[in-house]
């Protein structure tokens, strides 16, 4: 008898724990994503830390979905940036999001390797292999990364100021943290 | 015998006939038509989605969009292999493959997916839908204001020119070939600047924008070079009279050459203001 009730103790322990591992999720805490842009005369920044991003877990296999608002980048130059949103068709298409799926386990590296679905300005990117640095400390993670992203990949036409066009390179830095919620 | 070969010779061009009138119809209904739904995880239509089918073999790429009820159609393709790609705001791209046969209609209907949506992250569809109406205000807003800047910068050779001959025009010794140089300057530097304010005025304001960075002083500077590009020409056009007269320049219009040396100084610091980064 008291091996069946041990087993059975057993059995639900692990029922529990598996059921634990596949509810989990990822709530995005605190975000800056900041893009920049070279000129031969000026090197801008435009810095959100408005993003929202949720993580779904099932099955091993984590979704995340992280977005914000293209209006929401601020270079320091309201101009700049009204330019910025009209040159990303930021009013037919007002939002950038990133989709991106790593395994459950991933949390424990020091770095992640994530092929990441870019959607702005009304086109797909993909990006594969970027890498981020993580930092857990209890249930939060801080992740930190580059994303190459580049004016082609969303065929925008690059902005000029008087007669010079931008480079193509438009990098991203981004820098979140995340907390695991059961 | 005669009747006969009357009677074939009809026959044949007949036939002939129909033979020639089907050839066109087969090059009409060469190309097949591939049609479908797009829904969401909740089988509802996703309008405005975009949908790219490339030919494997050839790389041809066409492009359409869904209707609001998420309807798409493509029509005359070519036989062969294809790759659907389908993506829309908030959800994964879906991509797929498709074997187009000759002839026939072809109906494929896709889902999109994505375990999350922006709705997940509390956005509101009026948050994550744009508009053309939207995007065409932005647009006539760069291009307005893109002619503001051209001409803007164009005014700037005849202003500094008119301030320069203006040395000449209000010297002892002015000449009425100085005064009329200076006056032909100071109006094609008005009328340049009235023109590419105009552009600056009309643009059309994005709702919700603060004004933010340099753009600040620009407009703050306007409130300077504004008037005083209004008050120029009027005390111009009196110290012009005063000297055709062969008088001294007196009174109001002593004040001519310092408004316009204040204006032209506010119209530089103007554009240097959003030229560079301090």
């Amino acid at each position: 008898m008291k091996t069946k009730i041990g087993m059975l103790t057993a059995f639900l322990s692990l029922g529990f724990s598996v059921f634990a591992q596949t509810d989990s999720r990822w709530v995005l805490q605190q975000s800056t994503l900041t893009y920049h842009v070279s000129h031969a005369l000026h090197q801008v920044e435009g810095v959100s830390h408005e993003a929202r991003g949720k993580g779904v877990c099932h099955a091993g296999q984590c979704d995340f979905l992280i977005a914000a608002a293209v209006k929401t980048f601020d270079s320091g130059d309201s101009n700049r940036d009204l330019h910025m949103l009209q040159v990303t068709r930021g009013g037919e298409f007002p939002m950038i999001s990133v989709r991106t799926r790593l395994p459950e386990d991933a949390a424990g590296s020091a770095t992640i390797h994530a092929d990441l679905e870019v959607q702005f300005a009304g086109q797909t990117a993909k990006y594969n292999q970027i890498s981020f640095q993580q930092v857990t400390q209890g249930n939060e993670t801080r992740i930190t990364g580059t994303i190459p992203t580049t004016i082609s990949d969303f065929k925008i036409d690059p902005p000029s100021l008087l007669g010079i066009a931008v480079k193509n390179e438009m990098p991203v830095r981004v820098e979140m943290t995340w907390q695991k919620q059961k | 015998m005669n009747l006969n070969a009357a009677k074939f010779g009809f026959g044949a061009g007949l036939l002939l006939l129909s033979f020639l009138s089907t050839v066109p119809l087969h090059a009409q209904t060469a190309g097949t038509t591939l049609s479908g739904v797009i829904t969401d995880a909740s089988s509802k239509g996703v309008p405005n989605a975009k949908i790219s089918i490339k030919n494997v073999a050839t790389s041809q790429l066409t492009e359409t969009k869904t209707d609001p009820a998420g309807h798409y159609n493509v029509q005359n393709l070519t036989a062969g292999d294809y790759e659907l790609s389908v993506s829309a705001e908030g959800f994964s791209t879906n991509v797929a493959k498709v074997t187009i046969s000759t002839g026939a209609e072809q109906t494929m209907n896709l889902m999109l997916g994505g375990v999350l949506s922006l709705g997940d992250l509390g956005y509101s569809p009026a948050q994550t839908q744009g508009s053309a109406q939207d995007q065409a205000r932005l647009d006539k807003r760069s291009h307005m204001l893109k002619i503001h800047q051209r001409i803007g910068l164009i005014a700037t050779a005849p202003i500094v020119a008119s301030v320069i001959t203006g040395t000449f025009a209000g010297g002892k010794r002015t000449s009425s070939t100085d005064r009329y140089l200076h006056l032909a300057l100071g109006s094609a530097a008005g009328d340049l600047y009235f023109i590419s304010a105009y552009y600056a005025i009309r643009a059309p304001r994005i709702p919700g924008t603060e004004t933010r960075g340099p753009i600040r002083l620009h407009k703050a500077l306007a409130w300077i070079h504004g008037p005083g590009m209004i008050l120029t020409p009027i005390l111009g056009a009196i110290a012009f009279d005063q000297k055709s007269r062969g008088e001294k320049v007196h009174g109001i219009a002593s004040a001519h050459a310092a408004v316009a040396i204040v204006t032209a100084s506010a119209y530089g610091a103007s554009i240097l203001a959003v030229s560079f980064k301090f």
